[in-house]
């Protein structure tokens, strides 16, 4: 008995290190190369001010964007008796299968640079999604998924009763919103503001893309100029600086209580069967979807037009130019990058989730505070925090560095998925099996893991799929040989190159919506066994 | 302390988690095919006494001795005891058969006597037609019944009763009393039941072990209790409920008080 304790605490021990070693360590060695002299360099760079107003402006504007589209859409799902809610769904989380920066080239497919997007070249005009509004929006889409699956998986399961109660009580429609409503609803929205606006201010792919010289620089922008240039004193000022708003979000997470998720849902809400409402809601998530398909449908028209917009005859012309260019080499490497993610990321967030959620001690919930502070530290920062710690180790500029930080960077949502799971797991099990003699990890591999095995796909279908269309972090990392796919896409850009890159994001799309539609089909059809 | 009778014999057992002391030096013993219970309310360390007796909590002081050998520190497998739990745990993914017989494979017992005895286990808890059904397609007091076979089917001497029937409707509770005594009856095996239901405890035991606040209060025939409650606490808690029960039911039953 006191053997397997022991060899449970050593397990234990040896994830605490492995975090240290992974999440803490690295941020702190970034911290460590911040000194006067970066401070003074970077502070008198006449881009710095600037790059912070045009960060938290865009960021800002397209936060609350995102937020209010995000509420409506939810509402329009969850308190409307509408059809077509799965499909409405899936058509409002695909921008999240696709990295950020090729919502840029939607949107500079569809909208266009001095007269080359479609919209332009339908209307005659020169018209610019370069600057501001464009950041705006190509966040707004990158970001809004997010914010959709935050609410809408809130307000599923938000307990039907005080409204039945309410109604009863003759409490009015907008009195019963903003005192049922309104307050279920709080922690959520604080929370979905930090990480929304975490996730745009963090972000390089869509600022990378779409600023022009007027705009200037994002602070994601300035602090890649200062990884190339080998100023990581100033990178890492940035990096603490990014670092802020995730670190406020995840302090919200554990500070604040969530009533949303206290007490049991005796019955869900009811669903409006008033005609306005429904008419109202149809309107609104059909305007929806088409402005998310737009961009998208955009690119995919660019993969197969000779010479978007000029030239639309159908064509592969790019496709061959892409895989000319070592497109699936490219591919296999992501696949091999993301695999691998999704391999270890898994097995490490279910061993460390059967540790937290199983057994409650010291080292277990310091173990549980590391494995969700790897969510707090965006993929730009924790991608120069390894660029700093690992630089002179073996296995910086190798796969496994970049699958390490992916594995990392994406830890914390499968995780929590995965202790959640478990948590609900009936928690004598193992005690049954020490009674009969059947030893722990046979419980587990027997027992336990076919019970969470959904979970166990969805989580690594997660990393997978963020694995295939990261660029913060792997562009920091990546080898020069072997580079992931989502690379190709700002090397494609650099070039000017807009059939490539639109081939590239419409490869990942592609891949990331197979294997996101076979784990909801697997997982639907054992749900209804 | 003990006799030569005695299966089980627990001499100053105490268990603290953190400031709360949850047992207070219990010393008891148990007969050899005895069917003790052990009644208190909830909170009052009879959950605690029983993961101790099996093994899974390690008491701060005290002895556990069985059959006159120390088993103390031994491994929860080792003690030549049962536990059903009071939500079964039973192995979701398996059948009823594949739950009694997967501890039997573990403990290299032939497939084909693994079988046989999972078997003979599932038809004297009345489960036969049900061996291949999941515990999600069994009923509650079915589920009941498949923990107890898992249990017997490993021959322990003493079994452990953690609330089971704690989930069950009263119908159903009913006749489970009956099928547990006969299945006890029918093995010989010592039982010690925890519940928190007088009128349970008072239906089954040969003896009672009333608790509170860790501590024991008396232990005796149910008869006995009744005769000379040992304190306040057992009259109140114990035939003060008992009696407010009959006193409900009376009113429709003149004839029951008598």
């Amino acid at each position: 008995m006191k053997h397997k304790s022991i060899s449970r605490t050593v397990i234990q021990v040896c994830l605490a290190l492995f975090f240290i070693v992974v999440v803490i360590a690295p941020i702190i060695t970034m911290f460590s190369r911040i000194n006067s002299q970066s401070f003074k360099s970077l502070t008198s760079s006449a881009d710095f001010v600037p790059s912070i107003i045009n960060s938290v402006t865009t960021a800002l504007t397209a936060t609350v964007i995102s937020m209010v589209l995000a509420i409506l859409a939810s509402f329009s799902l969850c308190r409307t008796h509408i059809r077509g809610k799965g499909f409405f769904t899936m058509l409002f989380v695909l921008p999240m299968l696709i990295p950020s920066i090729s919502h840029a080239y939607g949107l500079k497919a569809l909208i266009g640079v001095n007269g080359s997007g479609i919209l332009s070249f339908i209307l005659g005009d020169k018209i610019s999604v370069l600057g501001f509004w464009g950041i705006v929006i190509g966040s707004v889409m990158y970001s809004f998924p997010v914010a959709f699956l935050m609410i809408q998986s809130i307000l599923q399961y938000e307990d039907g009763m005080p409204y039945k109660a309410a109604a009863v009580l003759g409490i009015p429609p907008l009195r019963r919103f903003t005192g049922i409503t309104l307050p279920y609803l709080k922690k959520t929205l604080i929370s979905m503001f930090f990480a929304v606006f975490t996730m745009i201010i963090t972000d390089y792919g869509v600022p990378e893309a779409l600023h022009n010289r007027e705009f200037g620089y994002t602070l994601s922008i300035l602090m890649l100029r200062d990884v190339e240039n080998s100023d990581f004193g100033a990178a890492g000022i940035i990096g603490v600086m990014l670092l802020i708003p995730a670190v406020v979000a995840f302090s919200v997470d554990m500070l604040v209580p969530e009533l949303s998720q206290s007490g049991f849902v005796s019955e869900t809400v009811e669903e409006k069967e008033g005609r306005v409402s429904k008419i109202l809601a149809y309107v609104f998530c059909s305007v929806l979807s088409i402005l998310i398909l737009l961009p998208i449908t955009a690119f995919i028209i660019q993969v197969f037009a000779k010479s978007y917009p000029v030239d639309m005859s159908f064509s592969f012309s790019h496709i061959i130019d892409t895989m000319k260019s070592g497109a699936d080499g490219f591919l296999i490497n992501s696949l091999i990058y993301s695999v691998f993610a999704a391999v270890f990321g898994t097995v490490l967030a279910f061993v460390c989730a059967y540790m937290t959620a199983r057994a409650k001690s010291k080292i277990t919930r310091a173990l549980h505070l590391m494995s969700i502070t790897s969510v707090a530290i965006p993929g730009l920062v924790l991608g120069l925090s390894y660029v700093i710690f690992f630089k002179s180790s073996p296995i910086y500029g190798t796969v496994f560095i970049v699958g390490f930080a992916n594995a990392v960077h994406f830890f914390a949502s499968p995780y929590l998925m995965m202790y959640n799971t478990l948590g609900k797991v009936n928690p004598d099990l193992e005690s049954v099996g020490k009674t009969l003699g059947i030893r722990r990890i046979k419980i587990i591999i027997d027992v336990i893991v076919p019970k969470v095995r959904l979970t166990m796909y969805e989580m690594a279908v997660y990393f997978f799929v963020n694995s295939m269309m990261t660029i913060s972090a792997v562009s920091l990392l990546a080898p020069p040989s072997p580079q992931p796919l989502s690379l190709m896409i700002a090397r494609a850009e650099s070039q000017i190159d807009i059939g490539k890159a639109a081939t590239v994001s419409l490869m990942i799309l592609i891949i990331n919506f197979i294997i996101k539609l076979v784990i909801t089909l697997i997982n639907r059809k054992r749900a209804l066994k | 302390m003990g006799s030569l009778n005695d299966k089980l014999v627990i001499e100053n057992v105490s268990k603290q988690y953190k400031e709360k002391e949850v047992l207070k030096s219990v010393s008891f013993t148990v007969k050899d095919g005895e069917f003790l219970s052990i009644l208190g309310p909830s909170g009052c360390g009879k959950t605690t006494l029983l993961r101790i007796l099996i093994g899974l909590l390690k008491a701060d002081t005290g002895t556990v001795t069985k059959d006159g050998v120390d088993i103390t520190n031994a491994a929860p497998d080792k003690r030549g005891m049962g536990i059903v739990f009071q939500n079964y745990a039973l192995f979701e993914n398996m059948t009823a058969l594949q739950n009694v017989e997967y501890a039997l494979k573990i403990k290299k017992e032939t497939k084909q006597t693994a079988r046989e005895t999972a078997e003979k286990m599932l038809d004297v808890v009345g489960l036969s037609d049900n061996a291949k059904s999941l515990p999600k397609n069994l009923s509650g007091g079915q589920q009941q019944r498949v923990a107890i076979a898992r249990t017997l089917a490993l021959k322990p001497d003493i079994i452990l009763l953690d609330e089971p029937m704690s989930a069950l409707d009263v119908a159903t509770r009913l006749s489970m009393r009956s099928e547990l005594k006969k299945l006890q009856a029918s093995f010989g095996t010592t039982m010690i039941y925890v519940t928190h239901d007088q009128e349970e405890a008072f239906a089954l035991s040969d003896r009672i072990m009333i608790m509170d606040k860790g501590e024991i209060s008396q232990i005796d025939t149910p008869e006995n209790i009744c005769k000379s409650p040992a304190n306040d606490y057992v009259r109140t808690f114990v035939l003060d409920n008992l009696r407010a029960k009959i006193d409900s039911l009376s009113k429709y039953a003149p004839g029951l008080k008598q």
